[in-house]
C-alpha cells in the first residue's frame, strides 16, 4: 500500500491510496463517515479505460481542530477492531 | 460484547455452501467483505506447464487453460503469494484425463473435485506434464477466486396489515431469500417462495431489516465457506492494519 499525499491542509486531506480498489476504499470510507470530527469523506476511482489517474484518492474533510491524518488513523483502527470483533462472532457462531 | 452478531441458517455436509445473517453490520462492510471473498482470498492455481508428451488433439494451450481452471484445495494460511506447488499428470490412451490424476509434490494441495475430465485420450494418445500451481488472486485470474457464488440479500421482514378483499386480484406474491418471522429466521424455500402460501387471504408488507444481511456464500472447494470468510475479513483487517502504520509514520 503505497501512500501520496495530494493535499494537505489542517482540516483537510487528500490522499492516494496505491492498489486499493472498491473493496478497501468504501469500508475505509463508511468508517471514516462514523469516525468523529470529520465532516465529508469520500474517494473516487476512475475506470482503467478514462487513462491517467487510477488508484484511488481519498478526500477527508474535518471539524476545525481535528488533523484529518489523525481522523484516518482512526478510521483504520476502527476497520481493525470491526474485523477483529467480525471475525470473533462468526466463530462463535460456527 | 460484539457490535455484531451472526446465526447460521444453513451449512452443507462437505462445508462448501453456508447460508447466515449478520447482524449490527453497514452496508460498506457488508460488501468489502463480499468483494474481498470473490477477489482478495488467494488461491493456488495451476499456471505453468511443462509438456513431456500432448500427443492428444488439444494444444498444449488449451490443456493448460483446462488445468488452470481445476480447483485446488488450499489450506489458508499454509502459502505465501507468489509460492508454487508442483503437479504431475500421466496419462495413457484410451482413457479420459481426470483432475483426480493428478499428483501432487505437497499432501496439503490436491484438486478439490476428482471428477473433471481434462481431455478425452483415444488410442495411442498420451499427455505427460508436471504443473506449477501459484498462489494468486481472483483479481489477477478468475481461476483464483475462491468463492464462485457470493452474495447477500437483506434480512426482511412481513407485515401483516389486513385481509384481502374479496374480489381482489390474486397474483402470486414471489419472494427469495429469507424472512424473520417473531425472531425466527424461516428460508422463503420452506413456503415456495410466495407469500401467499405463507398468509393466505392477508394483505402483507414486505420490509427490510436495518443491518441484517443473510449472506450466501459457495466456494470452489479450495477452502471451506467458513474459512472464506474469515480469510475475507483478515484481509480486511491487513490492509487497514498497513494504512494505520503508513499514516502514523
Amino acid at each position: 500500500m503505497e501512500l501520496r499525499v495530494i493535499e494537505n491542509e489542517p482540516s483537510e486531506l487528500s490522499i492516494e491510496i496505491a492498489g486499493e480498489d472498491h473493496t478497501f476504499m468504501n469500508v475505509l470510507k463508511g468508517a471514516l463517515l462514523e469516525t468523529e470530527g470529520v465532516t465529508a469523506a469520500t474517494y473516487d476511482v476512475n475506470p482503467e479505460q478514462s487513462g491517467g489517474q487510477t488508484d484511488p484518492v481519498l478526500t477527508i474533510k474535518t471539524e476545525e481542530g481535528r488533523d484529518a491524518l489523525d481522523a484516518l488513523a482512526d478510521a483504520a483502527g476502527n476497520v481493525k477492531a470491526k474485523s477483529t470483533s467480525f471475525r470473533e462472532t462468526f466463530e462463535a457462531a460456527l | 460484547m460484539s457490535e455484531f452478531d451472526v446465526e447460521f441458517i444453513d451449512r452443507s455436509e462437505d462445508d462448501r455452501d453456508a447460508r447466515f445473517v449478520v447482524r449490527g453490520v453497514t452496508p460498506a462492510f457488508a460488501n468489502g467483505i463480499r468483494r474481498a471473498m470473490i477477489a482478495d482470498v488467494p488461491t493456488l492455481s495451476i499456471d505453468e506447464l511443462r509438456v513431456i508428451e500432448n500427443s492428444s488433439v488439444m494444444f498444449d494451450e488449451m490443456i493448460g487453460l483446462r488445468l488452470g481452471l481445476v480447483p485446488l484445495t488450499t489450506p489458508p494460511g499454509e502459502f505465501e503469494e507468489g509460492e508454487t506447488v508442483t503437479l504431475a499428470l500421466d496419462v495413457q490412451g484410451p482413457a479420459t484425463a481426470y483432475s483426480g490424476d493428478l499428483v501432487s509434490a505437497d499432501g496439503m494441495v490436491a484438486p478439490a473435485d476428482e471428477n473433471v475430465p481434462i481431455i478425452d485420450l483415444k488410442e495411442s494418445q498420451r499427455l505427460e506434464l508436471e504443473a506449477e500451481a501459484v498462489l494468486d488472486h481472483g483479481k489477477t485470474h478468475a481461476k483464483h477466486q475462491g468463492g464462485v457464488a457470493v452474495g447477500y440479500r437483506h434480512l426482511q421482514t412481513v407485515e401483516v396489515v389486513g385481509d384481502l378483499g374479496e374480489f381482489a386480484d390474486d397474483d402470486p406474491q414471489i419472494l427469495r431469500g429469507v424472512i424473520e418471522e417473531d425472531g425466527e429466521l424461516v428460508p422463503t424455500e420452506e413456503f415456495g417462495n410466495d407469500l401467499r402460501n405463507r398468509y393466505p387471504g392477508k394483505e402483507v408488507r414486505v420490509e427490510d431489516v436495518p443491518g441484517a444481511f443473510v449472506f450466501d456464500v459457495e466456494t470452489d472447494g479450495s477452502m471451506s465457506a467458513p474459512e472464506l470468510v474469515l480469510e475475507a475479513v483478515d484481509s480486511l483487517y491487513a490492509r487497514a492494519d498497513e494504512l494505520e502504520e503508513a499514516v502514523q509514520l
